[in-house]
């Protein structure tokens, strides 16, 4: 039987690492472990965000600190290019080329053989549903079809990293939700999927962990509820549905943590805002027992877009 | 956080050796300067004169055949050093104006469309691209100058004989090295150029300036500092100072050989410098 390779070859992990653009910060003291799946970098422009993915595929140096994706330095590109693919925001293309010819031309530099280039260039653009448009030039190309042939060419060599700088942008709903439902399937099979996004609220449908940055600093990182709950300075914000929201407000106003209850617009609820959250739902079980037919229970502040505002739509809003 | 189990597994076959991989570079280049009738023509004009000079050669060993026409060939038709030194001199100019007109488009494309990430997130190095790119122009310069070079050499060597070959090997080796030390000049001042000068009309027309400034500054300075020196940013006369021993020719300059090499090195390192600037994955804003 073979043994499990080390933890550290599944990992993308983030020492330390400092990036100035002379005295510009690009991102400054980052500490990270990524295990796979998607995990999405999420910030405003200029937060870093590019520049942490081209630190992962070793296009910028760090100055500063250490980074190994799966074990493997970001300045050995002979190996590192071997699983890691990577999508830019640019819509850069060689002039002249059709979708087909530019999967296969960049597949080539991998140094694959000619025949093994068609096969895996036809098959990831079979990926990404664009066949059709495969020999067409992708100068005509729509901004959505631009995107997914970008896609395809950074999953055409099959890496096991796959990193994608807003690889939502421009997509129209339906080929949206094909590109997500193709992410899953990507990190379903035990590949790292790093995204950028400003849509907080694909982040938080698609993600199985945020990286929150704001000026080149990683504010939180991890799964979204762990990071909303460390969020001490605003009260976790709960919505409860009942029959009797006048009488639940009085009950939960006893409690010291609960810093403010309002009965819903549609007078069917009541949002509660509490600093102890666990002592709240166990308050709720004890009211449960007395009368008050409480139909669900529902964090309202534990999304991406929530804790985005936390932790960086105010600091964004004093600039 | 979801546990995901590895279920693929990525490509393991056949590799293409690393060192020839820069050639997949030129590859759709060339396909897209072939577009331009322009080239073709320009390439087809290039061939005229190494075509005049074989009929030289050929007539320069068929004299009957002049005589029947009643004409005194004399000493004038000797195929020597300095034959050959002429017909680099001509091809050179034509290579000059090829590289004018080929060289904006190589990097600059890459540039303006933020297209140097795509070849760097792959197993492929900054100097791959710098190889892959330049040897586009190499390819055609060469075209136009070694080849048919020393192809004249050779239908001269088939018509003067085995004796004469022995005696004038030099003259080959002249031709090669003259010829490809000019070609990387060149390449590698016109994709300095186009990695500045995104704009490739402009870019040709610095390509083109470079060596008339050069000619220009060169004269003032060794007009005005009474020196031969400013002859050195005289890229063209350099190069001439530098082939001209090659031919057994005296280029009477009053710049040593030695110099001339430096000054070649050296802008051949600043070009290499401002390529290493800007072809980067990367674009820092400050």
């Amino acid at each position: 039987m073979s043994l499990p390779p080390p933890i550290e070859e599944s990992l993308i992990v983030f020492e330390n690492v400092s990036r100035f653009y002379g005295e510009v910060l690009g991102v400054n003291r980052v500490t990270l472990s990524i295990p796979p799946g998607i995990t999405s970098l999420v910030g405003p422009n200029g937060s870093g965000k590019t520049t942490l993915m081209n630190l992962m595929t070793g296009l910028v140096r760090p100055t500063r600190g250490a980074i190994k994706i799966l074990g493997i330095p970001p300045d050995d590109p002979e190996r590192l290019f071997r699983l890691l693919g990577y999508s830019t925001q640019f819509d850069s293309f060689p002039k002249g080329l059709t979708g087909f010819q530019f999967v296969y031309s960049f597949l080539r530099l991998f140094g694959t053989t000619h025949s093994e280039c068609e096969a895996l260039a036809w098959k990831s653009i079979e990926r990404v549903n664009l066949v059709e448009a495969a020999n067409r030039k992708v100068a005509g190309y729509s901004k959505g079809m631009r995107q997914r042939i970008k896609l395809a060419q950074s999953i055409a060599h099959d890496p096991r990293v796959l990193v994608l700088d807003e690889p939502l942008n421009g997509l129209d709903p339906l080929v949206r939700a094909e590109t997500i439902s193709l992410f899953r399937e990507l990190a379903a099979e035990g590949r790292h999927v790093i995204v950028s996004s400003h849509i907080l609220h694909e982040v938080d449908m698609i993600s199985d962990q945020v990286i929150l940055l704001s000026n080149g600093y990683v504010v939180a990182e991890g799964k979204i509820q762990g990071v909303r709950s460390e969020i001490s300075d605003h009260p976790m914000q709960v919505l409860i549905r009942c029959n009797r929201p006048g009488a639940l407000a009085s009950k939960v106003f006893e409690q010291d943590s609960v810093v403010e209850a309002r009965i819903h617009a549609d007078g069917g609820g009541l949002l509660v805002k509490t600093r102890d959250p666990d002592r709240f739902y166990r308050l709720l079980n004890h009211i449960a027992m007395n009368g008050i037919e409480i139909e669900s229970v529902a964090p309202a502040d534990d999304n991406v877009n929530s804790v985005y505002e936390y932790l960086i739509g105010a600091e964004e809003s004093t600039k | 956080m979801a546990v995901y189990k590895r279920t693929y597994k990525g490509y393991s076959g056949p590799l293409t050796p690393t060192w020839s991989r820069f050639l997949i570079l030129p590859r759709y280049s060339y396909s897209r300067l072939f577009q331009s009738k322009f080239l073709i023509l320009f390439q087809v004009a290039c061939m005229i004169f190494p075509i005049g000079c074989a009929g030289f050669i050929y007539l320069s060993h068929n004299l009957s055949f002049l005589k029947s026409f009643n004409v005194q060939a004399g000493n004038f038709l000797d195929v020597n050093g300095n034959f050959f030194l002429y017909f680099c001199n001509f091809q050179a100019a034509m290579a000059y104006l090829m590289t004018a007109f080929v060289g904006p488009s190589l990097v600059s494309p890459d540039l303006v469309n933020n297209a140097l990430p795509l070849y760097f997130c792959r197993p492929f190095s900054r100097t791959e691209y710098v190889a892959g790119k330049m040897s586009v122009l190499m390819f055609l310069l060469s075209m136009i100058t070694w080849v048919p070079g020393l192809i004249l050499f050779a239908i001269q060597s088939s018509l003067a004989g085995w004796e004469w070959t022995m005696a004038n090997l030099w003259i080959a080796e002249a031709i090669l090295l003259a010829m490809l030390v000019w070609c990387t000049i060149l390449s590698l001042i016109a994709m300095a150029i186009s990695a500045w000068v995104r704009w490739k009309v402009a870019a040709g027309a610095l390509i083109l300036g470079v060596f008339f400034a050069g000619a220009g500054f060169g004269a003032a300075i060794n007009a005005v500092m009474r020196t031969k020196y400013g002859t050195l940013i005289d890229l063209a006369q350099v190069n001439f100072i530098v082939w001209s021993p090659l031919f057994h020719h005296d280029a009477a300059s009053g710049v040593a050989l030695s110099d001339a090499w430096m000054a070649l090195a050296g802008a051949c390192a600043i070009c290499l410098w401002l390529l290493s600037k800007k072809v980067r994955a990367f674009e820092v804003i400050r």
